[in-house]
C-alpha cells in the first residue's frame, strides 16, 4: 500500500516538487469534474423576435440552441436592414444547466448531435483532458517513467485547448450570433461552475508546462500558429461582424474555388512534372531535346503572362489554324468548325495555365530528385533482370520522391499564391471575390486583412501537412 | 575439389569472352584491351590485379552493365547484343558489388521478393517462402523485417547475396564484395561465398582475398593495364608465377 507514493520519489529531482505537480494534477482534474456539475450556463434564449426596418417581424422559439436566429439575422428580408432583436431567457431546469446537464441534453435526441457537434466537442475536451490529468497522475504514481515523457507534449496540447473550448461553449449558445450576445450577454453570463472549470483548465496548463524539461520533444508545434490564425479569423467575423461576417460570406465560396483549381491543377501538375523529369535525363536525344526546350521556354516566361496568353491569345490562334484548314481545302470545313469553336472556360484556362507552367519548374524537381539516387540502385534492379521501366517504377521513384517530396511541397504553396493570379480571368476565385466585395463597399483594409488570413491559413496548414507526411516517410540510410 | 582444373575441350563454355575491347571517356581511358576468357559450369574464377586494371569492367561486360566497344560476350549460348536478350540473360546472372546496392527504401524480405515478384511474376507467398529459405542460408533470418540501412555492412552483404540467388541464377558474379567491409565481418560474407562454391555455382569474383582464392578457386586470373597476363590454378599462381608483373603484385598483397 505504501508502495504507490515511495515509487514516486523516482520521478523529478526531488521529492517534495514532483509531489507537489502530481497533486496539482488531481487538484486540476477535480476542479474541472466539480465545475461540471455546478451550474454553468444556467439560463438560455427560449424566443426571439427580429424585426426589420419596413416593419417586418420574425418570430423564433428554440429548445437548445438559436441557430435559426442567427440566420434570420443574416437573411433579412428584401430591401430591408435589420432594425432590433428582442429576447426570452428562461432557466435551464435540470441540475440548474451544469455542464453535464448540457451535455445530457444535447446527447439525448441523436438527429441533433450533427447540429451542435461542435458545442458537445467544446463541452466533452475539458471533461476528457480531467481525464487525461487524473491518468496522469497514475502513471507518475506508479512510476512509468516512459510513458510519463510520452504524456507530456499531448498533456500539455489538451490542457492549452480546453480554457479556449470552455469559452467557445459559452459562445455557442448564442451561435456566435453578436447581435445577441449583446442584447443576453447579461442574462446568460456564466456562473460559478464555468469559472471553477476555467481554474482546473488554467492549473492543467500551468502542470503540465512545469514537466516541460523531462520530454526531449518541442511543447509547441507549429500547427498552433494554424490554429492561431484560423482563431483569429474567428474572432474577427465574431467581434466585428460588421465588416468581416460580411465580408467571410461573401468571400467563403471565393476559398471553395481557389482550393478546387489548387487541387485540380496540382495533380496535372505532378503528372506533367513526371513526365518532363523522365525527358530530362533521357538518353533519347528527341525527347530529351523537347523535354529541355519545353522547361527553358516555359520557365522564361512569367506566369502571369501565360495565363493572359491562354485566356485572351489562344482563341485567336485557334482561329487561326481553323483558317489554315479551310485555307489548305475547303473539303477540311468539319476539323476547321472544331477549332473555330474550341474556347476554353476560365477555370479550364487557369488550370492549363498553372499547369504549363509549374510543370515545368516540376520537372526540374523531379530530374534533381531521380539524378540524387545512386547509379548503383539502377545497377542492381537492373542486373537483378527488371526492366528500366521497372526499375525506375519499384526502386528509383520510391526512393527519389522523398528528395522530391519538401520541394514539391513547396511549389504547392507557391502554387496556392500564385492562384490569386487567376483573377484576372474572370475565375471567382478568393482574390476576385475580395476585389468584387472592395468594389461595392470600399473597404479596402477590412477586405483584404480578411483575404490576407484566408490565404495564411490554407498555407500554414499546407506547409504543416507537408512536413507530416515527409516525417512519415523517413527512413534509414 | 579446388584443385582439379580441367581445360575442358568437349564442353561448351558457359562464359565466352572473345577479344573484348571497352575505352572510356571516348576512347581516353583504356579499360579493357583485346580480353579473351572462357569460363566452364561449376567453376569458381577469381580475377586480380592493381586497381584500374580493368578487372571491375571485365566482370560488368558480362552481364552488360558496361557496353564492350568491340569484341563478344556470350553466357550460357546468348550472345549478349540486344535489349530482349539481355534481361533473359541478366535472370540467371546475379551480381554482387562491393557497395551492396540494397535498396534503402524496402525491408530486406521486400529486396529479396522485388525481382522475384516483378520479374519471375512469382506468387507473394512463393516469393516469400524462397526470400526466408536464403535468408536463413546466409544466416539473418531474425533480420527479415529490418531496413537495410539497420544492419552491419557484412549482414548487408549477406542480403545482397541472398538476393542474386533469389533469381536462382546459373552464375554469380561477385565485384570486390569485401572492399568495403570493416575487417572483422569479410569472414562472415566469405563464408557464404565458399558454402556456395561448394554447392556448385559458377562463380566469378573479383576480389583480393587470397584466402578464399586459395581455398575455392579453381582458377586465378591475374589482369593488367587491361590485359590478361596469366591464368592458372592457385597453386601454380602462388608458387611459380610465369610471369615477372604477376610476381610484382603477388609480393606487394601477400606481403
Amino acid at each position: 500500500m505504501t508502495n504507490g507514493p515511495s515509487e514516486a520519489v523516482g520521478i523529478g529531482s526531488s521529492r517534495g516538487r514532483a509531489d507537489w505537480r502530481l497533486v496539482m494534477l488531481v487538484v486540476s482534474s477535480v476542479l474541472i469534474l466539480a465545475g461540471y456539475a455546478l451550474p454553468m450556463f444556467p439560463n438560455r434564449i427560449t424566443e426571439a423576435v427580429t424585426r426589420y426596418s419596413l416593419g417586418a417581424t420574425r418570430w423564433s422559439s428554440f429548445s437548445v440552441l438559436v441557430t435559426e436566429q442567427h440566420y434570420n439575422q443574416n437573411t433579412a428580408p428584401l430591401n430591408q436592414e435589420l432594425d432590433s432583436v428582442a429576447i426570452e431567457v428562461a432557466p435551464v431546469t435540470a441540475h440548474a444547466g451544469s455542464g453535464w446537464a448540457w451535455l445530457a441534453q444535447l446527447l439525448a435526441p441523436r438527429e441533433r448531435l450533427g447540429k451542435f457537434f461542435s458545442l458537445v466537442v467544446c463541452l466533452a475536451l475539458p471533461v476528457i483532458a480531467a481525464l487525461y490529468m487524473l491518468a496522469w497522475a497514475w502513471v507518475l504514481l506508479r512510476g512509468k517513467r516512459d510513458t510519463h515523457e510520452q504524456m507530456i507534449v499531448p498533456g500539455f496540447s489538451l490542457a492549452l485547448l480546453t480554457p479556449v473550448c470552455l469559452w467557445l461553449a459559452w459562445q455557442h449558445q448564442f451561435d456566435f450570433s453578436a447581435r445577441l450576445l449583446g442584447l443576453a450577454s447579461a442574462a446568460l453570463a456564466p456562473r460559478a461552475g464555468f469559472y471553477l472549470a476555467l481554474l482546473g483548465t488554467l492549473l492543467a496548463c500551468a502542470t503540465a508546462f512545469s514537466y516541460r524539461r523531462d520530454t526531449h520533444r518541442a511543447l509547441f508545434s507549429w500547427w498552433w500558429l494554424v490554429l492561431a490564425t484560423a482563431l483569429l479569423i474567428w474572432l474577427l467575423t465574431r467581434f466585428r461582424p460588421q465588416p468581416y461576417l460580411e465580408i467571410w460570406n461573401f468571400i467563403s465560396d471565393g476559398i471553395v474555388v481557389t482550393l478546387r483549381l489548387v487541387a485540380t491543377s496540382f495533380g496535372l501538375i505532378v503528372l506533367v512534372s513526371l513526365l518532363g523529369g523522365l525527358g530530362r535525363i533521357s538518353h533519347n536525344r528527341i525527347i530529351y531535346g523537347i523535354a529541355s526546350l519545353y522547361v527553358e521556354i516555359v520557365r522564361g516566361i512569367p506566369l502571369l503572362v501565360q495565363l493572359l496568353f491562354i485566356w485572351f491569345a489562344l482563341p485567336q490562334v485557334f482561329d487561326g489554324i481553323g483558317d489554315l484548314l479551310l485555307a489548305i481545302s475547303p473539303g477540311l470545313e468539319g476539323a476547321a468548325a472544331v477549332f473555330y469553336d474550341l474556347r476554353l472556360n476560365p477555370f479550364t484556362a487557369a488550370v492549363a495555365g498553372f499547369t504549363l507552367c509549374y510543370g515545368a519548374y516540376g520537372a526540374e524537381i523531379f530530374r534533381a530528385g531521380i539524378a540524387s539516387i545512386h547509379r548503383g540502385q539502377m545497377e542492381a534492379a537492373r542486373s537483378l533482370g527488371m526492366t528500366p521501366l521497372q526499375s525506375m517504377r519499384f526502386v528509383v521513384l520510391p526512393q527519389a520522391i522523398r528528395v522530391i517530396l519538401p520541394p514539391i511541397g513547396n511549389e504547392f504553396v507557391a502554387l496556392l499564391k500564385d492562384s490569386s493570379l487567376v483573377s484576372v480571368l474572370a475565375v471567382s476565385d478568393l482574390t476576385r471575390r475580395g476585389r468584387e466585395y472592395m468594389a461595392r463597399t470600399f473597404l479596402s483594409f477590412d477586405t483584404w486583412i480578411m483575404v490576407a488570413l484566408c490565404y495564411l491559413v490554407l498555407t500554414l496548414f499546407s506547409s504543416r501537412a507537408v512536413e507530416y507526411i515527409e516525417s512519415k516517410m523517413r527512413f534509414e540510410r | 575439389m579446388a584443385s582439379e582444373t580441367i581445360a575442358r575441350l568437349d564442353e561448351q563454355p558457359i562464359i565466352q569472352i572473345e577479344n573484348v575491347r571497352k575505352t572510356f571517356d571516348h576512347g581516353k581511358v583504356g579499360a579493357l584491351d583485346g580480353v579473351s576468357l572462357n569460363v566452364y559450369r561449376k567453376e569458381v574464377v577469381v580475377i586480380i590485379g592493381p586497381s584500374g586494371s580493368g578487372k571491375s569492367t571485365l566482370l560488368r561486360c558480362i552481364n552488360r552493365l558496361e557496353v564492350p566497344d568491340s569484341g563478344k560476350v556470350t553466357v550460357d549460348g546468348v550472345p549478349l547484343t540486344d535489349a530482349e536478350n539481355i534481361n533473359k540473360v541478366r535472370m540467371e546472372v546475379g551480381i554482387v558489388f562491393q557497395q551492396f546496392n540494397l535498396f534503402p527504401h524496402l525491408t530486406v524480405i521486400g529486396n529479396l521478393m522485388l525481382a522475384q515478384r516483378v520479374v519471375r511474376k512469382r506468387s507473394k507467398a512463393e516469393a516469400a517462402t524462397i526470400a526466408l529459405d536464403l535468408l536463413n542460408k546466409v544466416g539473418i533470418p531474425e533480420k527479415a523485417e529490418m531496413y537495410p540501412g539497420q544492419l552491419s555492412g557484412g549482414q548487408q552483404q549477406r542480403v545482397a547475396i541472398a538476393r542474386a540467388l533469389a533469381m536462382q541464377p546459373e552464375i554469380m558474379l561477385f565485384d570486390e564484395p569485401t572492399s568495403a567491409l570493416d575487417p572483422e565481418m569479410i569472414k562472415e560474407v566469405l563464408d557464404v561465398m565458399l558454402q556456395l562454391a561448394e554447392e556448385g555455382m559458377t562463380m566469378v569474383v573479383v576480389s583480393h582475398e587470397m584466402g578464399f582464392a586459395r581455398a575455392a578457386a579453381n582458377r586465378i586470373v591475374f589482369m593488367d593495364d587491361g590485359q590478361i597476363v596469366e591464368d592458372s590454378p592457385p597453386q601454380m599462381l602462388f608458387e611459380c608465377p610465369k610471369e615477372q608483373r604477376t610476381c610484382e603484385f603477388l609480393s606487394k598483397i601477400l606481403h
